[in-house]
């Protein structure tokens, strides 16, 4: 039996699409602006054979995975050393701070010069857009690892280093897999801006392409498959989290 | 040589004393109980030896050696549950001895039966701390804490969370379980019938800053050993009250209900 909360959700989201779907076909809204559901579920599926949409779909998946791996691997070390020493993280915060408050495509022109027009600028503009966020994120779960913990593992020996490996990364994974999650979102975001002011490739370049001849079917099925792939990385995640976190449930 | 000794013990934060200069000495084998009002310094002291805070003055020896910084000879039991939820009741134990060299893969394995077996989790041992009670959580706690092989064992009121069935049933167990490893225990508490029933030495606390208030040697007047019988007997009632009133002067002087 499904339960009510799916029900209630398939429900809501089928009403959504029906209602749509009706206000293009009965010439409501014209087609031209808001094509209906069917019209771009259509697109979609000729777009993978003419337009090479799954290729243009990897290359953004890949971009978004590449960058988003390089912001985690450093902000959670890094992380972790400004949450558990107070003179790393009163080093750190004022830079992070400053620019993580930096709206990204403001820096679209400066990373063009740094790095060109080639995977350097995206892959530069998606680690900025994540990496001083989840920096800072995790040097909060790491403050919020309770205080006993790290007084168990004093008193039963434990050196600081092994504190940190034992208790601190342990205490605060299912947290840190959350936030993941979370930015990894926020990726999509700078990955599209990227992608439309300097690529050749991806979802964002044919979204930017399908605009210039005014094929709003192509646009919004390219805006619908980010949102496929955002919802299956999502709900995968969250199973995972499920899986590896099931201690927690009570 | 003396065991557990505080000479001269204060702890200052700021311009608050916490704990005024302290003088106590614990026998080994002995389970003291810290009775006070709550934020009286007790725990604080407790801390102190743990090695989880510094003496702003004076010192705790243990046989001789100042103690400093925390190791395996003190372990803490908290009043919040610490169980790691991440490990199951059986890695919990074997936590306690993540650290030691002293013990071959075998051994340890070994110790986490005995101590499971001990605190009466072994049908729980691949149970996670969340799917557990509050006061098995404690019993991991404890078994934890012997299977670091401490020998004080520094408990901050462990079972002020629990009903008051299942924590009496706890009292008795940490009482056999104390006499049967012989270990030293300071109990910290603000529950009278529990230092009476669990200690064999009460040390009544004033309110801040700390000092003792009296002292009650509960083993010279009840005995070592302790039942439920004991519990409801007139001894221990004459002395339950009489701890009950000295508690009660302690609050008298702020609240004003003399």
């Amino acid at each position: 039996m499904p339960s009510r909360k799916a029900i209630i959700g398939t429900a809501s989201t089928l009403s959504v699409l029906l209602a749509w779907e009706w206000a293009s076909r009965s010439g409501l809204v014209s087609e031209r602006f808001l094509p209906a559901p069917s019209t771009v579920l259509a697109t979609l599926w000729s777009m993978i054979f003419g337009r090479d949409l799954l290729y243009h779909a990897g290359i953004s998946t890949l971009r978004v995975w590449g960058a988003f791996t390089l912001a985690a691997l450093m902000a959670v070390p890094i992380g972790i050393a400004m949450g558990s020493f107070r003179w790393v993280g009163a080093a750190l915060e004022p830079i992070v701070d400053f620019i993580r408050y930096l709206p990204v495509p403001a820096l679209v022109p400066l990373s063009i010069i740094w790095f060109g027009v080639g995977e350097g600028t995206k892959i530069f503009l998606l680690w900025l857009g994540t990496f001083f966020q989840l920096v800072l994120l995790v040097a909060d779960d790491v403050r919020r690892v309770p205080v006993e913990f790290h007084e168990t593992a004093m008193t039963v020996g434990a050196p600081w280093w092994r504190r940190l490996t034992d208790v601190s990364f342990p205490s605060m994974l299912p947290t840190l897999v959350d936030n993941m999650r979370i930015t990894l979102g926020w990726c999509w975001t700078y990955l599209i801006i990227a992608e439309i002011v300097a690529a050749n490739s991806g979802l964002g370049f044919v979204i930017w392409q399908a605009r210039r001849f005014f094929q709003t079917p192509e646009v919004m099925a390219g805006v619908v498959t980010i949102g496929i792939i955002g919802l299956a990385t999502d709900q995968l995640v969250r199973a995972l989290h499920r899986r590896w976190f099931g201690y927690l449930v009570r | 040589m003396s065991y557990l000794v505080f000479e001269q013990v204060t702890k200052v934060y700021g311009a608050v004393e916490v704990v005024a200069p302290f003088d106590l000495d614990v026998p080994e084998g002995e389970l003291v109980a810290f009775l006070g009002p709550s934020g009286c310094g007790k725990t604080t002291l407790m801390r102190m030896v743990g090695g989880l805070e510094p003496p702003s003055s004076g010192q705790i020896l243990l046989r001789g050696e100042r103690l400093k910084k925390p190791d395996r000879r003190r372990g803490m039991v908290f009043q919040s549950y610490s169980a790691f939820p991440w490990l199951t009741v059986a890695q919990n134990v074997a936590y306690g001895m993540r650290y030691r060299r002293d013990l071959s893969a075998a051994e340890k394995e070994e110790q986490v039966q005995h101590f499971l077996a001990l605190v009466g989790l072994t049908d729980f041992a691949s149970e996670w701390p969340n799917r557990i009670s509050g006061g098995m959580r404690q019993r991991v706690a404890i078994a934890r804490t012997l299977a670091a092989g401490s020998e004080i064992l520094l408990m901050d009121e462990p079972f002020g969370a629990l009903d008051a069935q299942r924590r009496e049933f706890l009292q008795l167990e940490l009482r056999r379980i104390q006499q049967e490893e012989g270990k030293t225990v300071i109990f910290v508490t603000h529950d009278v019938e529990e230092a009476a029933f669990l200690a064999d030495r009460v040390i009544v606390f004033t309110r801040r800053p700390a000092r003792i208030l009296a002292e009650v040697d509960v083993t010279a007047r009840l005995g070592a050993s302790r039942t439920l019988e004991l519990r409801e007997g007139t001894d221990f009632f004459g002395l339950r009250n009489e701890l009950l009133h000295y508690v009660r002067s302690t609050a008298s002087e702020e609240e004003g209900t003399a």
